[in-house]
């Protein structure tokens, strides 16, 4: 068996260094890559966008429809998520959950208490409760601050750097998971509640839209957003650039919840009460 | 052409380290040893290769070059955080899951 694999894997692997020999050549002017629209992004990008960076401006000028539909894909998604899987509050998962109390640690067994309210004396422990892992907590509450700062700092640059709202909001969720790792699925809902997650999500897709529709008030076309820079009375550059980063915001804040949201409905069987 | 010895002497030793913690991962016999040679050479080789990287960035000794050499720098002190945390975290799960070591005369896992 083991060796019909390796013949069928290494029969693959020649007929794909076979298929490579039709490839057009490196930086071919002539190859179908770069005959279509790609010249114009590359010669136009910067006098029609003002951005100094032609990645940037073929994500939000060129194609920001494209990247406007991706923003409403992931809010899809997310919102999938919530409606296939979230499960009402009254529905008991366990039957038995787990309270803590915090004075003297003794831990109590509510059978068939759904989701008790936490307040006072007590606190709710996951059923498989261990002791805190003192290393993975300490350095996750010294590493995720500069994660936050370097998800804002990928933000910022967005048009500048290859990048911008989907790494930023990414980063920014990664870091909340790493939360939600080091200590519990309750500690990351107690300072991202699900009704902000579900705000800042339709927000971003707002911010986004509304973008484009106040270029379009201007008389710009829709996302042009040189229609900004007549709006406030600022130079064009600094119209594309404030339009980039005000959808870029957008973006960030969309991938960011949705994807919280999708990890915290996945990893807690769709209650949002315990999970990991 | 001295900075071009030590740089490129740092640059082998962290390919190296890598290539040696791949056999590692391939050939220890049990996921708790995998892990060690994952995370030991992987963390070492990383922070070789970074700062050998640095140095060159930092050969010019002018601003823009200092700054990416910070930069590389600040990549290394976060791979010297994270990933022995990572690796630390990855064998507590196990332990905690019930994984038992692997013991010399065990069968390979």
């Amino acid at each position: 068996m083991k060796a019909i694999s390796l013949i069928a894997v290494l029969l693959a692997g020649i007929a794909l260094v076979y298929t490579t020999s039709d490839f057009p050549a490196w930086g071919d002017p002539e190859s179908p890559a770069s005959l279509h629209v790609s010249n114009l992004y590359i010669e136009q990008s910067y006098e029609k966008t003002h951005t100094p960076n032609v990645v940037t401006s073929v994500l939000a000028d060129f194609r920001g429809f494209d990247t406007m539909f991706e923003t409403i894909v992931v809010f899809t998604a997310a919102m999938a998520c919530f409606f296939i899987l979230r499960r009402s509050r009254e529905e008991c998962v366990l039957e038995h959950y787990y309270y803590r109390h915090i004075a003297t640690g003794l831990v109590v067994r509510m059978p068939g208490a759904c989701a008790t309210p936490t307040q006072g004396a007590f606190e709710q422990i996951d059923s498989d409760w261990t002791p805190q892992d003192i290393v993975v907590s300490t350095v996750c509450r010294l590493l995720i601050p500069f994660m936050q700062i370097y998800a804002f700092y990928v933000l910022a640059h967005g048009h500048y750097s290859p990048g911008g709202g989907f790494q930023a909001g990414v980063v920014m969720a990664a870091s909340y998971l790493l939360l939600a790792l080091s200590h519990d699925l309750r500690f990351v809902i107690a300072r991202f509640s699900e009704r902000l997650m579900h705000i800042l999500a339709a927000a971003g897709v707002t911010i986004y839209v509304g973008t484009g529709f106040i270029a379009l008030t201007t008389g710009a076309n829709f996302l042009d957003y040189g229609g900004l820079a007549g709006l406030l009375r600022m130079p064009l550059a600094s119209g594309h650039s404030l339009g980039i980063l005000l959808v870029e915001t957008g973006v960030a804040l969309t991938v960011c919840s949705a994807l919280i949201m999708i990890f915290k409905l996945v990893s807690s069987q769709g209650t949002i009460n315990e999970g990991l | 052409m001295i900075i071009d010895i030590v740089v490129i002497t740092f640059v082998v030793m962290g390919l190296v380290l890598f290539s040696v913690g791949t056999l590692g991962i391939l050939r220890l016999p049990d996921a708790y040893t995998r892990m060690h040679a994952a995370g030991k050479l992987d963390t070492l080789g990383s922070i070789c290769l970074l700062f050998g990287l640095a140095l060159w960035q930092g050969r010019h000794f002018d601003l823009a070059h200092l700054i990416v050499a910070a930069k590389i720098l600040l990549i290394l002190v976060f791979v010297s955080f994270a990933s022995p945390t990572a690796t630390h975290d990855m064998v507590d799960a196990g332990m905690r899951a019930g994984i038992i070591p692997w013991r010399k005369g065990d069968k390979r896992r």
